[in-house]
């Protein structure tokens, strides 16, 4: 579905973060937090249609809905991370539970239940997750058996336990999946339906304001026209296909909730005197705590977005795509808000300063939705076909791509993005020819490696491009950014690349394949670039 | 009843950077936002919109970019938009901005009542309510705070240096309102900002309204403005609290201090 214009996702964001304002203020928010209270009456103000109706978003507009674009959904994300993550969760569960309908649904399921969610300002879970079987749902225990009436299926008994589901105590439809004889299988379940409770609310470390429980389901009937999609074994598929698009959406979590901390940093840092200067002055300080993880924050955007485009354009699947967004954006968030805590000192490690709760908060985003080295197992499965695939060719033409785009503007760190994937490519290669994927380790750090070099591209094509409507830095700024990111990649790349084959094959003839001159040339600038970064986020993130 | 409400797109005050160099306004990253005179303003035509089923339209002049505060005002529940660009309009000082939103105005066809904010924050001049009145040649009341309509008549309640004062005017008027000090903005909700795509929306250019292109942008502008600058900082200002009794004591002991008084 594609996005809408502009300036109606900026009316959009402007209502939302008006209601953050006036709703949400961090007193408020450290409250619930203390309590591990979720906050039901936000989320009924949030899917009021007169306040917000947020839940509209993912409704498609034939059942009285919005039927936003993935790229509006990013943008809410990040803003909807930048309030509090966990009110983000209760929202994403809701979008997450229709998902199975939206995918897998018959006309008539999606024609009553979508309007119904609409309408009703339902919150919605998404039961997959059971105490044995996380991402490897080929382990689910929950069964789903025939009820037969006058020789026909007539529904389901559902037996069995759910964990770790948000909104699990205080949703009003759940999307659960369940084996049935056919293969794992969708079913809509109603609160209150006899034999169906949720277990106590979570004591957990972050995102205190979503609800999270266990599920337990015992012998629950379902009439059989809760069956998602009328026909049986199409679970795992339906849960397969919407990767690439929700994990974008908790990518953008970790971009929200990142950059909120960060700029929280960013502004003390121009306050705090240290030493009679401000600490924003000082590059031990800032090109420490601050640059890179400004650096890494924005080479993700570049990369959600041009996920979040495609997604719009019609492209489906981008499996692996989705995991290299999420990846690389929620471990820039989870260490901007950890940095963040160290450069705010002894003031960061209370709870009067929002990064204490902002970094418990976004560290789920590396856990939920598949941890984050089942991502690295995922974007290294991808791409290791595609290696295969091409004999090796992949990166080597995406490098190509990238010493054409130095050849029109140098200044984007395309010539060190191409350095990255030419060493990602022989260093894959090297792997094959040593079979070294044997070694689990080797193919996490790959999928590492991989999402770096891929990230790096993308980041030196849309700094080279007009920006987007979410880009807060200028030219100068943006491609310093990006010139910084592709540096590091390329160096990372060859130095961990060539440490890990050498570390496991036998011999090896990787470092001659490596140009480590040319990777160490490229490094020259990254001192005023940094100086840059620095100067301008002040600029930017100005301290009243 | 037809209600016209012009807008105007400012850069939210509370983000306000000067560039020290050329001590001019950095308008790059800075957000924009309906000024919030011109939204207790549209806010009060929505109100009488309720109460006597008027119809309201929100005109605008500005870059393509303030297609988003007209938008605004069709989600907060205003029925036409309409936003005048066009590069000739570009540079206009007050006088010549009264003259192309009065010829949007009387393009639009009869009307009740012009509310306008009683100035915008970045200019603050306060002019361009009372120019588009007397373009339209009806007349004006300003600082208004509160608007009844009666029949063919306008009660407002404006405010004046010494309170407040009461006054019944014929329409077609214009009004320039100033908020209440509890006045909070209202934001629309994600369906109404949806919805209002599908309202109708115009974008006028010079010669659409047929403005003399003499009379508009900087060679039309009568104003000059030699430079912008932030005020110098020259002293320090102490704000004294407590009863009237108490705070002249402590001027006197001030003054007695500073050798002014013996």
């Amino acid at each position: 579905m594609p996005s809408m214009d502009a300036v109606s996702r900026g009316l959009m964001l402007e209502s939302l973060r008006n209601y953050a304002r006036r709703r949400l203020p961090y007193d408020f928010l450290r409250e619930k937090d203390r309590n591990n209270e979720f906050p039901a009456e936000v989320l009924a103000e949030m899917y009021d249609f007169s306040t917000l109706g947020v839940h509209l978003l993912l409704i498609p507009k034939e059942y009285g809905g919005i039927g936003a674009g993935t790229y509006d959904i990013y943008r809410v994300c990040e803003e909807l991370a930048r309030m509090d993550l966990g009110i983000a969760t209760s929202v994403f569960a809701t979008f997450l539970g229709t998902d199975p309908l939206k995918v897998g649904g018959t006309e008539e399921q999606k024609a009553k239940w979508m309007s119904k969610i609409a309408r009703e300002k339902l919150l919605v879970a998404y039961a997959a997750t059971e105490p044995d079987a996380g991402s490897d749902l080929v382990n689910l225990k929950t069964r789903a058996e025939h009820v037969v009436k006058n020789g026909e299926i007539d529904g389901y008994r559902i037996t069995g336990n759910k964990q770790w589901i948000s909104n699990g105590g205080v949703a009003d439809l759940y999307a659960v999946l369940a084996l049935a004889p056919g293969g794992p299988s969708w079913f809509l379940v109603e609160k209150g339906m006899k034999g169906f409770s949720a277990n106590k609310h979570e004591d957990k470390h972050g995102i205190r304001l979503s609800n999270t429980a266990g599920l337990s389901l015992d012998n629950v009937f379902v009439p059989k026209e809760n069956l998602i999609g009328m026909e049986e074994g199409n679970g795992l598929t339906e849960a397969q296909a919407v990767f690439g698009y929700t994990r974008l959406m908790v990518a953008a979590f970790g971009l929200g909730a990142g950059w909120s901390a960060l700029e929280t940093a960013v502004k003390y840092s121009q306050q705090r005197i240290q030493a009679s200067s401000p600490l924003s002055e000082k590059q031990g300080y800032t090109h420490k705590l601050i640059v890179p993880n400004a650096v890494n924050l924005e080479a993700s955007r570049a990369y959600i977005e041009e996920i979040a485009e495609r997604l719009d354009a019609g492209e489906r699947g981008l499996q692996t795509e989705g995991a290299i967004a999420k990846y690389s954006a929620t471990e820039a968030g989870n260490k901007a808000a950890e940095d963040s805590i160290q450069a705010l000192g002894g003031y960061g490690y209370t709870r009067d300063f929002p990064v204490e709760k902002i970094k418990r908060d976004v560290k789920i985003t590396c856990i939920y939705e598949g941890t984050n080295e089942i991502m690295e197992m995922t974007i290294y499965r991808g791409r290791w076909q595609e290696h295969l695939k091409t004999r090796g060719e992949y990166y080597i033409l995406k490098a190509s791509e990238m010493e054409a785009l130095h050849g029109e503007n140098p200044d984007v760190g395309a010539r060190a993005s191409a350095l990255a994937l030419r060493t990602l490519a022989a260093v894959m290669e090297e792997c094959r020819l040593n079979k070294l994927t044997r070694h689990q380790y080797i193919t996490f750090k790959l999928g590492n490696f991989i999402s770096m070099a891929e990230t790096s591209a993308v980041f030196a094509k849309r700094a080279s491009a007009a920006y987007s409507e979410s880009v807060k830095f200028d030219t100068e700024t943006w491609q310093a950014m990006s010139r910084i990111y592709a540096r590091a990649s390329a160096l990372k790349i060859a130095v961990e690349g060539v440490s890990l084959v050498l570390g496991a094959a036998a011999e090896s003839s990787l470092p001659s394949k490596i140009n480590l001159a040319e990777i160490q040339s490229v490094q020259s600038g990254i001192m005023k670039d940094m100086d840059t970064v620095a100067r301008k986020l002040k600029e930017v993130f100005k301290a009243r | 009843m037809h209600i016209v409400v012009c807008v105007k797109q400012v850069p939210d005050s509370t983000e306000i950077k000067i560039n020290p160099e050329t001590g001019t306004l950095v308008r790059t990253g800075v957000p924009s936002i309906m000024n919030p005179y011109d939204h207790f303003a549209l806010e009060t035509a929505l109100n009488l919109k309720k109460e006597h089923d008027a119809r309201v339209t929100v005109v605008s002049m500005g870059p393509p970019q303030a297609k988003s505060v007209v938008q605004l005002g069709l989600a907060l529940g205003a029925d036409e938009g309409v936003l005048l660009s066009d590069k000739a309009f570009a540079g206009s000082d007050t006088w010549a901005t009264s003259y192309a939103l009065s010829l949007a105005i009387n393009k639009l066809g009869k009307f009740s009542l012009v509310l306008c904010g009683m100035q915008a924050i970045d200019g603050d001049t306060a002019q361009v309510g009372p120019g588009v009145a007397q373009q339209l040649s009806i007349p004006q009341v300003t600082f208004c705070e509160e608007v009844k309509v009666n029949g063919k008549k306008a009660w407002v309640r404006k405010a004046t240096d010494y309170g407040y004062a009461i006054a019944e005017v014929d329409m077609p008027v214009l009004l320039t309102m100033m908020m209440h000090k509890d006045f909070e903005a209202r934001y629309p909700s994600f369906l109404d900002i949806f919805n209002s795509d599908q309202k109708p929306y115009h974008v006028w250019t010079a010669e659409d309204i047929g403005a003399k292109k003499e009379y508009l942008g900087l060679k039309g502008s009568p104003t000059q403005v030699d430079r912008i600058y932030p005020p110098e900082k020259g002293c320090e200002t102490q704000m004294l609290t407590g009863a009237p009794g108490e705070i002249a004591q402590k001027i006197v002991d001030i003054l007695k201090k500073e050798n002014c008084l013996r």
